[in-house]
């Protein structure tokens, strides 16, 4: 079972997706900068990225072309306050495989990472 | 009648009595010298005939006794005719103006050589028988009373009988021998001449006075009164009484302009009601569209502040975000350990719905402030709304909701900001899914149509939603117009479309049925195709 890399520069964001996932059963890693993502990728395979696209050293869109020419098998999914449609499509073109927008919920959250790995191995704890 | 005489200079009927006195008084005075002239002509005339006559008379009666030389009886014959009243006297002179017989008491030696009984025929007495001229037989002279005097004379010829006389007193060569002269008095033919005089003058003054009285009754009549009847109601209209009318009282022309004036003030005072009537109804207008003025400004002023509130509140939003993800999960998961029925699960609920109302109020205001135009360019209707519909299928609120598409395949471009065209479509959709309790099918579909000639394209968005009632139809641009529940719409989204839609030359129809759905047709025109 892969594991989801969260990377956003806010704090409770990644809190959140942490403790959701976790409790799901799913193996969760944690970066707070689209640098510190790239850096854990490197030494580990993951199966979702979650990505918030507005960050502040490393643009979430630039992540993201990143992942998707250095590993194209990783689904991302965009986290994205209220930006512009025009920049969700964006990301959909650049290959993000789905978006969420922020405030959502962990249901919202639970459904997306689930349609990309299928239920988790160890089940809800 | 009194304007007449008060101000004649004012007055046509003044005017005109004035002219056709002044005529009839020339004219008469013209006439009354003619017919004097011709009489004092006619008699005089008569008097000369008849002083002709006389002399001549005169000349039958003392022939005898002159050619008898019969001294006494030619001088009694001279006082004889002497005697009826009117002949003055009665001479027989000579050549040389010496007077031989006279019928006067006192007899006078010469003719006056000044007088026509040498003047007659010698232009200079002085010189005897010189100087001859065409004889004048007559003149008239005023005597000491004043009275006119004819004085007549006449010539007696030689003749046979004079020079064969016994007493050869003439002789033969002799062609004039000596002359008669009367004079007749004219004064009672001048008293009779004076008294036809004042008469014919009292005549003529008479009838001037009768001409003119008939004259100015008449033009008052018929000139006068119905100007001033027709003066009297301009005064009164200029005034501003139009129900006067002037009293029509001829078929002449008079009567023609008393009715045209009547017929005139009738078309005015119609004219008048109706200038009335559409001044009023210019004014209710000019209120009716003042008052709208007044409520456009101010929901354009509410706009702006809502617009500017909206670019404010965009900044801090993406941050309220992330602390409201925090509060969602964190409820959630604390929901999670109490049973569904719990009291503490039911207010963990109201905590996450009251973050995600928080979250809808942030994103309506951001939607709002971003109406503002971007950049313009050639944009594909058909690909905007494929990327639109592919974005909003992955949304949850579009989870239960089904598309069904016809996408006409024709190159629809139009000239616009394609944010724009997304933020319409995605507001239809909204909506649409709002409408249907996000729960149903959306039918989307572009098709090209034309309007007066010219290429558009026609969106329909059509869902099985709640519909719209009849009443609001009407207000459904209306900015902050919603039927949406409190909090859960701004009441922007179809006022800025529609803005939108507008300022592209298009705009938006809506069918709606309550119970079975609703259609909105966005109509834009296409970019002319360069050919």
């Amino acid at each position: 079972m892969k594991k989801v890399l969260v990377i956003d520069d806010e704090g409770i964001v990644r809190t959140s997706c942490e403790r959701t996932l976790a409790q799901e059963g799913y193996g969760v890693e944690l970066a707070a900068s689209g640098r510190e993502g790239i850096e854990l990728l490197e030494n580990e395979s993951f199966g979702v990225v979650l990505l918030d696209l507005k960050m502040p050293d490393m643009d979430g869109m630039e992540v993201l072309q990143k992942i998707k020419d250095m590993w194209p098998d990783t689904k991302v999914i965009m986290i994205s306050g209220y930006s512009t449609v025009d920049t969700a499509v964006q990301a959909l073109r650049l290959g993000a495989y789905n978006f969420i927008e922020k405030p959502f919920t962990p249901d919202t959250l639970i459904a997306a990472v689930r349609e990309v790995l299928g239920n988790s191995e160890n089940g809800p704890q | 009648m009194k304007n007449i005489f008060r101000h004649p200079d004012k007055s046509v009927a003044a005017k005109l009595i004035i002219a056709i006195g002044l005529l009839m008084v020339f004219l008469s005075f013209i006439f009354w010298y003619a017919i004097l002239a011709k009489q004092e002509k006619d008699v005089m005339s008569i008097a000369i005939r008849y002083g002709g006559s006389f002399v001549n008379f005169t000349k039958d009666s003392i022939r005898l006794s002159m050619l008898d030389f019969r001294r006494d009886e030619t001088q009694r014959t001279l006082e004889t005719l002497s005697t009826p009243e009117g002949v003055r006297k009665v001479r027989i002179f000579n050549h040389e103006g010496k007077i031989i017989f006279t019928s006067e008491k006192i007899p006078e030696q010469f003719v006056d050589k000044n007088s026509v009984s040498c003047r007659g025929c010698h232009a200079d007495p002085g010189k005897s028988s010189a100087v001859l001229q065409a004889p004048q037989k007559w003149s008239v002279y005023k005597d000491e009373r004043g009275f006119r005097t004819l004085h007549v004379v006449d010539e007696i010829l030689n003749e046979p009988a004079c020079s064969t006389a016994a007493c050869h007193f003439h002789s033969p060569d002799q062609k004039v021998l000596g002359f008669v002269d009367a004079q007749l008095s004219l004064a009672f033919l001048d008293e009779a001449t004076l008294r036809q005089k004042l008469a014919l003058t009292a005549y003529v003054v008479i009838f001037v006075l009768a001409v003119s009285l008939f004259l100015i009754l008449i033009i008052y009549k018929i000139v006068s009164k119905p100007v001033s009847g027709l003066v009297y109601g301009m005064e009164k209209v200029a005034s501003g009484d139009f129900n006067y009318s002037v009293p029509i009282k001829s078929d002449d022309e008079m009567g023609v302009l008393a009715r045209t004036f009547n017929s005139m003030l009738n078309d005015m005072k119609i004219a008048r009601a109706e200038r009335e009537k559409w001044t009023q109804t210019l004014e209710d207008e000019i209120a009716k569209k003042t008052e709208e003025i007044q409520k456009t400004h101010a929901s354009l002023v509410q706009t702006e502040k809502l617009a500017s509130l909206g670019r404010m509140a965009a900044g801090v939003a993406h941050e309220i975000n992330n602390p409201l993800t925090g509060v969602v999960t964190f409820a959630y998961l604390l929901k999670k350990r109490f049973p569904p029925d719990s009291s503490e699960a039911q207010d963990l609920n109201i905590i996450i719905e009251q973050a995600e109302r928080c979250s809808k109020i942030i994103k309506n205001l951001l939607t709002f402030a971003r109406a503002t135009p971007s950049e313009k360019g050639k944009v594909n209707i058909n690909d905007i709304l494929n990327r639109t519909i592919f974005m909003v299928r992955n949304q949850v609120k579009f989870h239960h909701i089904k598309f069904d598409i016809h996408l006409e395949n024709y190159p629809f471009t139009i000239i616009g900001d394609p944010s724009q065209f997304q933020q319409i479509f995605l507001n239809m959709f909204i909506n649409s899914a709002d409408a249907m309790n996000k729960r149903g099918k959306i039918t989307v579909a572009t098709r090209k149509i034309a309007e007066n000639g010219k290429p558009y394209v026609e969106l329909e968005f059509t869902d099985e939603g709640c519909g719209i009632r009849e009443e609001d139809l009407p207000k459904l641009f209306e900015p902050f117009f919603t039927t949406k529940p409190a909090g859960k719409g701004t009441g922007l989204g179809l006022s800025v479309s529609h803005g939108i839609v507008k300022h592209l030359g298009g705009y938006i129809a809506v069918k709606s049925t309550v119970g079975k759905g609703t259609s909105f047709f966005v109509r834009l025109p296409l970019m002319e195709e360069v050919k």
